[in-house]
């Protein structure tokens, strides 16, 4: 896995976000155990205190929980979770820009939509 | 809990001062990453560090000793440079077996098994190296070393791309096995401060920042478009960095912090809000004079 280290995102926010995919796609699975700061700082080749950032985030959401001496494990509905906040706030934030960008090229409301929906049509295809 | 406190340190050299009343401290069991210019004091601190030179004046204490000359800070300290010279009657592989005596921690079968991995010849004398290989040869000894306080000076001079990451992955991998304190060195910032947990940025002698890697990066922000639409918002803020970009464009370098309320605010007025990669915010930061190299080709 390899790590933009130019991109806009901090490391240790790009390390939040891969594990969050690594739950999403179920990889690791609630009650389950998540990587160590250290397990992280070995696969990404980081500093141990910055992929304890990225689990400290994850943390803060609730999305793991510390066992004493055992570890950080990922919560229940910890999935749903991820799904719902995702959904608000990316997708929003992505939509803001899509809207955005559609202003300065001047493409009206409706032929925006029109766009959606054949990317729509065109991934049912598939 | 600081492994090395500096206070007051100023290093002289005739009329020059290397090092300008730095007052600093480095902790235990850290990655720190020592960052400067060419020319801003970096080596002359490391070799105060390493006790190589005597400080002018001020105060360094290494281990709480005074490492000029303690046997105590000495022994639990190595200095990777590329000056570092061996008697050619050793082969490579001499030297690495001939280190055990001098480091307690040093080890051994890392050591051979580093220098199979890089297919470095094992009859070759030291002096007939290449540069990289040099360097290659000379990060191995570090790594091995597990020096409690172990400092690299430049250790990539001359590495190819592959090299460098293998030295950088290497030495991470011990340092999660053997946690010790680690000094890099290095004007190549970007592509070592995933390793590192803190910074220090010295400029002419003095310290300009030190603060956690993780900082570092959220520090700036860059504001980039209308030239108006720029000024309208930084205005009366202090500007790190400025660029005309194109006719009417202008590109604004400051501190996170002083726009941050207003970051949705200038994206809606269409101006690009840019991270700022933390090699270039530490050209910003040591700047000599003001303006960048395109106004050298300004005439008139």
């Amino acid at each position: 896995m390899i790590l933009n280290t130019d991109s806009m995102k901090p490391i240790y926010v790009q390390i939040a976000e891969w594990l969050e995919g690594e739950i999403l796609s179920e990889n690791i699975k609630d009650e389950e155990r998540i990587y160590s700061q250290y397990q992280l700082a070995e696969m990404f080749t980081i500093n141990p205190a910055t992929a304890a950032k990225g689990l400290n985030i994850l943390a803060d959401e609730a999305i793991v929980y510390k066992k004493r001496g055992l570890g950080m494990f990922v919560s229940p509905n910890a999935k749903q979770f991820i799904l719902t906040r995702r959904k608000s706030q990316i997708l929003g934030q992505m939509i803001k820009e899509l809207v955005m960008e559609a202003n300065r090229l001047e493409v009206s409301k409706s032929e925006l939509n029109g766009m959606i929906q054949q990317v729509r049509r065109e991934n049912e295809e598939e | 809990m600081g492994v090395i406190h500096g206070v007051d340190l100023t290093k002289s050299y005739g009329k020059l001062k290397a090092i300008d009343h730095l007052t600093f401290e480095i902790e235990q069991n850290k990655i720190t990453g020592l960052i400067g210019r060419n020319g801003s004091g970096k080596t002359t601190l490391l070799k105060m560090v390493a006790g190589y030179l005597i400080p002018t004046s001020g105060e360094l204490k290494v281990f709480s000793e005074n490492p000029f000359n303690s046997l105590e800070a000495s022994a639990n300290s190595i200095l990777i440079d590329d000056t570092m010279t061996f008697s050619d009657s050793f082969t490579l592989v001499d030297i690495l077996k001939e280190m055990t005596p001098f480091y307690a921690n040093w080890n051994s079968s890392l050591a051979l098994g580093l220098f199979d991995y890089y297919s470095l010849n094992p009859k070759q004398p030291h002096s007939n190296l290449s540069k990289g290989s040099k360097s290659t040869f000379n990060s191995i000894i570090g790594i091995a070393s597990r020096a409690p306080l172990t400092i690299f000076d430049e250790p990539t001079t001359g590495m190819d791309s592959a090299a460098r990451k293998d030295f950088y992955r290497a030495l991470l991998k011990d340092y999660l096995e053997y946690p010790r304190t680690i000094i890099l060195s290095s004007h190549l910032l970007s592509e070592l401060e995933g390793i590192l947990e803190d910074i220090l940025l010295i400029n002419q002698g003095t310290k300009r920042l030190h603060l956690p890697a993780l900082e570092l990066k959220e520090l700036a922000v860059g504001l980039r478009g209308n030239a108006q639409a720029v000024i309208s918002f930084v205005e009366g803020k202090k500007i790190i960095y400025q660029e005309d970009f194109a006719q009417g464009s202008l590109y604004v370098v400051l501190k996170r912090e002083l726009v941050q309320q207003q970051l949705e605010q200038i994206r809606q007025s269409g101006l690009e809000v840019l991270s700022v990669a933390t090699d270039d915010l530490c050209v910003y930061l040591t700047a000599k004079t003001k303006g960048g190299i395109d106004d050298v080709f300004k005439k008139g």
